[in-house]
């Protein structure tokens, strides 16, 4: 007849093998990071090759990256909070070419705003990235300080309904980890993501913007 | 006793926790989103203007068939034009098409002028036909960076609004160019023309006031045929009496007794304000439009009727004065 202690430490053996077993199983089915993955040491993001690696389609799963298309976006507020990194790698980016270069801008300001100051309780954005200067009357240029900006897309909405839509998101690509399944892409109701070419990773909306968007691509090599 | 307690407590907490690793790890990461974010803008509470009274009924819409529109015009008898990429199309004033008259382009706006011409703004030119849409006269184009946005005539003169180049032209009938009108110039007090978005318009009122939309300082000004600034009125604001966002109104067009009927992007509203620019009353608040609206060009035929070109509902709407608005008078 076995004795309590006896019983007591049986269950208590058996109840540690069992949570080994659970987190053992936990950590061995988990999704894999794919640098750990990579025999290439790519660290692509694009996969969970295993066993089927080879270079060619390492090289051509990296040569993809994820993009933004800024006309389906809705301005949800998403990409702030669903990015893998913090702060986010989607930002917002202007599109000089377009702006009005506005006194009043949509982007800039609350819209209720009384007095077009740069007192911060007048700015949209919550971070303080969207930055203004004044040129010439009644013009003003504004500018994205990308390591404040968090990707809210307030002002790309401001900018959008009273302005002329010369602000907008992009995934910055010099940030993104290029991850397998982009979690704000799971998240966004909108559609707004898909997997492209690396070469041309920035897709900006209106009237010249695709040099823009090939200065950004080459600004990171 | 007090130690099986503690036994069957640790493995519960030890469960716990691997159940919420394992939980962490294989869930889906959206279900940790639910539908409110805290960085999300609404502004749909600027589109609210509960004890605003509307004063004008819509009491006709039709849809031209063409993809793309700009432009709406009327003539002496009524008859409403419609200008858009590759067509115009006319119609009967109770919205009957007449006629479907193809174009070699994009047209942004038109005119019918005193002498029963019709006058096409064709993005970088003007274009002229008769009333059967027989090509009359191409002008040479402006700039390759025009973007004609207004087109107006009194039967002499031909004014034009130019988005892209941010000025207005003055012509004479035969296409020759007499001059610019309101480039900016401090010894004559002119402030010059703010035009952030490609909205740009310009009208002659039936007593031949010349009359510009300066959206970008949210005024309409009054020049002479010399180009004297004469006069300019409008306030910046949300709020309805004013013109809200960068640029606004976008449009407008001048009824019989000289008071202005307004459209805006943004906050998307038609109003008639005054000749001296003091809010006279409301014709469409944002419910009746898509939100996002642009372009709602406009005008008016010889019965007052405002006759609004809604671009993404792709029709023509009319709206008429109700019968019981005491504001309307
Ligand atoms: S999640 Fe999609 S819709 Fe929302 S802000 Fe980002 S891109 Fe726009
Ligand atoms: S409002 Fe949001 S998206 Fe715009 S600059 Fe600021 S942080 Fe970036
Ligand atoms: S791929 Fe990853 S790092 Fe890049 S935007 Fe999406 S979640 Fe962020």
């Amino acid at each position: 007849m076995p004795s309590r202690r006896e019983f007591i430490a049986k269950c208590v053996r058996g109840g540690l093998l069992t949570g080994l077993v659970v987190l053992g199983g936990t950590l061995m089915l988990r999704p894999r990071r794919d640098d750990e993955n990579c025999k290439f040491n790519f660290a692509c993001g694009s996969c969970s090759l295993s066993d089927s690696c080879n270079q060619a389609e390492a090289v051509s799963l990296r040569s993809t990256v994820w993009q933004l298309d800024p006309s389906k976006c809705i301005q949800c507020g998403r990409c702030a909070t669903a990015c893998v990194i913090t702060p986010s790698a989607v930002k917002c980016t202007h599109a000089y070419v377009m702006c009005g270069y506005c006194d009043l801008c949509g982007g800039y300001f609350k819209p209720e705003t009384k007095t077009l100051t740069t007192a911060a309780e007048n700015q949209l954005c919550p971070t303080n990235a969207l930055k203004r200067k004044f040129i010439e009357d009644p013009f003003y240029e504004y500018t994205v300080d990308e390591l404040l900006c968090i990707g809210c897309a307030k002002c790309v909405k401001g900018c959008d309904a009273f302005g002329n839509g010369s602000l907008q998101l992009q995934i910055r690509h010099n940030r993104c980890v290029n991850c397998n399944e982009c979690s704000i892409a799971r998240v966004c109701p909108s559609e707004a993501f898909s997997r492209v070419p690396a070469n041309k990773p920035y897709l900006l909306n209106g009237f010249g913007t695709e040099r823009l968007a090939n200065d950004k691509t080459q600004q990171e090599g | 006793m007090k130690h099986k307690i503690l036994i069957i407590a640790g493995l519960a907490l030890f469960f716990s926790v691997v159940t919420y690793i394992a939980h962490d790890l294989f869930s889906n990461s959206s279900v940790k989103y639910s539908k409110s974010n805290p960085y999300e803008y609404d502004i749909q509470h600027l589109n609210k203007f509960d004890s605003v009274s509307v004063s004008y009924n819509e009491n006709l819409a039709f849809r031209p068939q063409m993809l793309e529109m700009h432009g709406v015009a009327t003539d002496y008898s009524d008859r409403i034009y419609v200008a858009g990429n590759k067509f115009l199309e006319i119609f009967t004033k109770t919205g009957n098409l007449l006629k479907r008259i193809a174009l070699d382009g994009n047209a942004l706006c038109i005119t019918i002028d005193p002498d029963k011409n019709i006058l096409l703004g064709m993005e970088d030119r003007i274009e002229i036909l008769d009333m059967d849409g027989k090509l009359k006269e191409k002008w040479e184009p402006v700039s390759q960076s025009s973007i004609i946005t207004s087109i107006s005539s009194d039967g002499k003169n031909v004014f034009v609004a130019d988005a892209g180049l941010t000025s207005v032209y003055q012509y004479d009938i035969s296409g020759k160019l007499i001059g610019h009108i309101g480039d900016k110039d401090p010894h004559r007090g002119i402030p010059g023309f703010v035009v952030p978005s490609p909205y740009f318009d310009l009208g002659i009122s039936g007593i031949n006031e010349f009359w510009v939309a300066n959206p970008g300082r949210h005024l309409m000004e009054k020049f002479d045929f010399e180009g004297n600034l004469i006069k300019s009125w409008g306030i910046t604001s949300m709020e309805i009496e004013g013109f809200c966002g960068c640029c606004n109104p976008s449009h407008f067009t001048i009824l019989k007794d000289g008071s202005f009927v307004t459209s805006e992007k943004g906050i998307e509203r038609v109003k008639i304000y005054t000749s001296e620019g003091k809010l006279k009353c409301v014709v469409a608040l944002p419910q009746s439009f898509k939100e996002g609206t642009r372009g709602l060009d406009l005008c008016v035929d010889s019965k007052d009727r405002i006759i609004v070109l809604d671009p993404v509902k792709k029709m023509v709407r009319v709206f008429a004065p109700n019968i019981d608005s005491k504001n309307n008078n």
